[in-house]
């Protein structure tokens, strides 16, 4: 067992846990934040995509001892005082959902990959997406909403 | 009926049910934990198919924190042997189905990797995942069959003693000796052997369940992954004997369907033998490779084509040979989508005169198969759609105009084919004028030329579809609405989007009658205190169904309330008119509204529908680049002209399209369930093993629409959920053969790989060059 302090959405969550315990079993198990989803056992499917210290990386490939003192955050703490992210409106306002299960990992990729592309090109925006899989839209209405995160973000 | 934005806790959502999803707020599966709950995991089959002949638990039951262990004993003390299999009607010759038993684990012998064995039950996932660890099983080897060619073949092992030659089921349609006689006297026969390839729905949410059992009425609450709450108890109760009354079947978000969800798996039996036996709730979640392994898979059908043609080529007659592989058990809609599906739209969207089709149904070593986005209808439209392409083509005839001359006419609607079905109405001709249009047809040689100038391959390919949508397998769908005392509508139906977004389309329909915002109608999907018949969500059937439903149920409403509102105004029904909420009699300021009638009384009404079968209808167009240096494709255009009906709304008909049509790109290009032949070993059963789409292999779809109204359904609605699939894979895989056909190649198989398409354009490069 391992003692770990982790800031997850802003709060300290100081936990034992097994040493082979994922980031991701820590956050939907121990934490009951259940808006990240485990989509594949390999790491493919980025449904677990979270940031770490402001960065996004799946949480299935990160210990939870890994995580010990870093800031994280899901989706569950990206609106903040009840306002939606910019990338969170354009997903909805471009229909780039369908049955929402990749989504909360697309909307913390995209974040993630804004801040280091913050205007992207559509293949860039395809790049971006490589580890990050969605079975319902062809992402086409994906590619779409995160050029219109790009726009909100820059006005 | 527009598109719009609607705006929910003052946020612009595209859909009503898009709020929670986009803010991690969704309920899935594996989302869902009850108080002392026990966590489970399966120890499957590593071997294709063998006797077992022992389990030995000792060590695993001694592990901490382990509960319960289970096995193929278990299930069959229970009586949990057999699911159902809807193979309601006969086969050639009359024949009956041969419909195996399928323990809920596999007792006595296993006849496919991933079956689930033993059950282990524990205070953790971990705990139990580390002491099925300890479980050993001795397994006798038995012969492997992987090939469902080789499986029906005579002297071939036998998986099931019920099923000589691996063969469940036999079946023809249309008529033989007319198809024979026109084949005599063809002009031009044109033949191909197909396969519509085995590949794994893979919605992007395992499954997963959680099960309690109350001991004091005998009763289950399962949290499951549904496309129904209705389809869900009715199989599971016929796999377990439990009564439907007494299973409360629980699901909010669904993360994607495509026919997987459909089924009640084994592995929910199983966990319900460890909940009663336990005496805790129990708690499934499946890892993606036993994803792979052990949800049902689509297609897998190998389909031998002719069609024979008169010297101005119109078609004679058209003869198919369909082998369907079934994998290791019959799944509940396997067979049946397998063979009605093809069958229903034999003759395509063509005047074809005589039809005839054989029908095989075939055991293997491999998962079961069952309905995957289309079940059967791609299939038929693939095989249809390339035999025309290849018979244009060899008769040096445009392979839009050899369409056009086979139409059915718009006048002949509704028409019946020679195989008894009966389309509502549609405009090929229209649609195909429209699609032309819009892929520029005529200006393609110029960008052909183009393309050659680069060095690579550029074809173009056409198809044109139709398929069946909307009939159930229940006599007719309830839609239920309640008023509540703040006005806001409840609606509830049992129909269940998985991504189809019905919490929005559903209130759209109710509010268009009720002149209220949809916002203000909440649709419930997942009820246990109230019973109502009607149709999960599959085979494109739901806006048809319950949605029409809908708007039946809000007349009913509007009507019901004016003789309460007459009541509470002391008037006379006839005087009260309805508008916006609001009953108003003769009088100004004589008025109640929705609200206020609730709060003196009860406001509810049941609508119903019962509707029959309406065919949307598409022409899809699409031009592809071939690198002949790396055998990579580049879709370089896509068009689509669909005729699906009237439409709700727009945004969704098109995210249907846009995720159906990827669907179908990737069993074209990539998305294949490899068995290995000789150990069964199933190859592709990881993310990193398996092409799944990613972003950026679709180029934005160009889409029109040409509807024309259904004639069988009131509002004039057609399904569309699967007609993307059903167009698709003609219409790539003729440009990619179209593309590769100056090289001497006139067929192909899916997928197109990369390494298929280089290593088949070099050998034919290398011959000519020779």
């Amino acid at each position: 067992m391992a003692k770990v302090e982790i800031v997850v959405n802003g709060r300290k969550e100081a936990r034992e846990v097994e040493d082979r315990t994922l980031l991701v079993n820590f956050i939907r198990d121990t934490l009951g934040l259940t808006g990240t989803h485990v989509g594949c056992d390999t790491s493919q499917c980025g449904c677990c995509t979270v940031h770490m210290n402001g960065r996004a990386v799946k949480s299935c490939t990160v210990l939870a001892v890994q995580a010990n003192g870093a800031d994280v955050m899901t989706i569950e703490g990206l609106a903040r005082d009840g306002e939606l992210h910019p990338v969170q409106r354009a997903f909805t306002e471009c229909h780039g959902l369908q049955c929402g299960f990749c989504t909360p990992g697309m909307i913390m990729a995209t974040v993630g990959f804004l801040k280091d592309n913050p205007n992207p090109t559509e293949d860039e925006i395809c790049k971006g997406l490589e580890g990050n899989l969605c079975r319902c839209t062809g992402y086409i209405n994906i590619v779409k909403a995160v050029k219109r995160g790009a726009e909100l973000l820059q006005k | 009926m527009g598109d719009h934005l609607f705006e929910v806790d003052g946020v612009h959502v595209s859909r009503l049910e898009d709020l929670r999803l986009i803010t991690g707020a969704g309920t899935y599966a594996a989302d869902w934990n009850l108080p002392g709950q026990l966590h489970a995991h399966f120890v499957r089959s590593d071997r294709a198919h063998a006797k077992i002949v022992s389990i030995d638990t000792t060590a695993a039951l001694k592990y901490p924190g382990v509960a319960g262990i289970y096995t193929g004993e278990d299930a069959v003390r229970a009586g949990y042997v057999r699911g159902v299999t809807f193979l309601n009607f006969k086969g050639k010759n009359d024949m009956e189905g041969r419909i195996p038993e399928r323990p809920a684990m596999a007792h006595g012998r296993v006849r496919f990797v991933g079956e689930p064995v033993a059950l282990v039950v524990a205070d953790s996932a971990l705990a139990a995942q580390d002491a099925s660890e300890l479980i050993r099983i001795d397994y006798r080897d038995l012969p492997v069959v992987i090939d469902p060619e080789a499986a029906v073949r005579p002297g071939t092992a036998q998986l099931h003693e019920s099923v000589p030659e691996n063969t469940p089921f036999e079946y023809e349609a249309g008529d033989k000796a007319a198809t024979e006689a026109a084949f005599a006297k063809a002009a031009h026969v044109t033949k191909l052997k197909m396969e519509s390839t085995r590949v794994v729905p893979n919605p992007l949410e395992p499954r997963a369940c959680l099960i309690a059992h109350d001991p004091k009425n005998e009763s289950y609450t399962v949290h499951v992954c549904i496309q129904g709450m209705n389809m869900m108890k009715r199989q599971l109760s016929a796999y377990t004997k439990v009564p439907e009354d007494k299973l409360n079947v629980i699901a909010r978000d669904v993360g994607g369907g495509f026919g997987q969800r459909s089924t009640a798996y084994p592995e929910y039996c199983a966990v319900m033998i460890a909940a009663k036996a336990t005496g805790r709730p129990v708690k499934w979640v499946s890892s993606r490779t036993e994803g792979f392994l052990s949800d049902t898979h689509g297609r897998g059908n190998i389909i031998e084509g002719e069609l024979a043609l008169d010297k101005d080529g119109r078609f004679l007659a058209m003869r198919l040979n369909w082998l369907a592989d079934m994998g290791a058990y019959l799944s509940p809609a396997g067979p049946v989508s397998h063979i009605r599906n093809p069958t229903t739209c034999l003759t395509g969207v063509y005047k074809i005169p005589a039809l005839y089709g054989y029908w095989r149904l075939a055991v293997t070593n491999t998962a079961p198969i069952a309905a995957y986005r289309g079940a059967g209808r791609p299939d038929i439209a693939y095989a249809i759609e390339r035999l025309v392409s290849n018979a244009a083509a060899e008769l040096g005839i445009d392979a839009a105009e050899l369409r056009s001359r086979n139409f059915i006419q718009p006048e002949d609607f509704p028409y019946k084919t020679p195989t008894g079905t009966t389309y509502d109405n549609a405009d090929l001709p229209g649609v195909l004028a429209k699609a032309l249009e819009l892929a520029d047809w005529k200006g393609y040689t110029q960008r052909l030329s183009a393309t050659e100038k680069t060095g690579k391959l550029r074809g173009i390919g056409i198809s044109t579809v139709i398929e069946n949508t909307g009939a159930g397998m229940y006599p007719k769908d309830e839609v239920e609405l309640e008023v509540g005392k703040d006005g806001v509508v409840t609606l509830y139906t049992v129909a269940k989007s998985q991504g189809q977004g019905h919490e929005t389309t559903f209130a759209m329909m109710a509010a268009k009658v009720l002149e209220i915002p949809a916002e203000r109608i909440k649709v419930v999907q997942n009820f246990n205190d109230r019973a109502l018949i009607g149709n999960h969500t599959g085979g494109s059937r739901s806006m048809v169904g319950a949605g029409t439903v809908c708007h039946i149920a809000a007349e009913k409403l509007v009507q019901h309330g004016k003789s309460l509102a007459a009541e509470a105004l002391g008037i006379e029904p006839s005087q009260v008119s309805y508008g916006a909420g609001e009953f108003r009699g003769p009088e100004s300021g004589m008025k109640i509204t929705l609200a206020e009638l609730a709060q003196k009384r009860e406001v509810k009404i049941k609508g119903e529908g019962t509707f029959g079968t309406t065919y949307p209808n598409g022409c899809h167009i699409a031009e592809v680049e071939i690198d002949p240096e790396t055998g990579v494709t580049d879709i370089a255009r896509y068009m689509t002209v669909d005729d699906c009906g009237v439409v709700v709304n727009h945004a969704i008909v098109e995210g249907q399209m846009h995720g159906a049509v990827a669907q179908g790109a990737g069993q074209v290009f990539g998305e294949h369930a490899i068995y290995d032949k000789e150990s069964g070993q199933l190859m592709t059963a990881t993310f990193s093993d398996y092409f799944m789409p990613r972003a950026g292999m679709l180029p934005d779809i160009v889409m029109a629409e040409h509807a024309t109204a259904s004639r069988i359904n009131p509002l004039g609605i057609k399904g569309m959920g699967e007609s993307g699939c059903t167009a698709s894979l003609g219409a790539l895989v003729n440009a990619v053969i179209d593309a590769v056909r100056p090289l001497g190649i006139h067929h192909l198989d899916m997928p197109l790989t990369p390494a298929k398409l280089w290593t088949e354009i070099s050998a034919k490069r290398g011959t000519a060059r020779a």
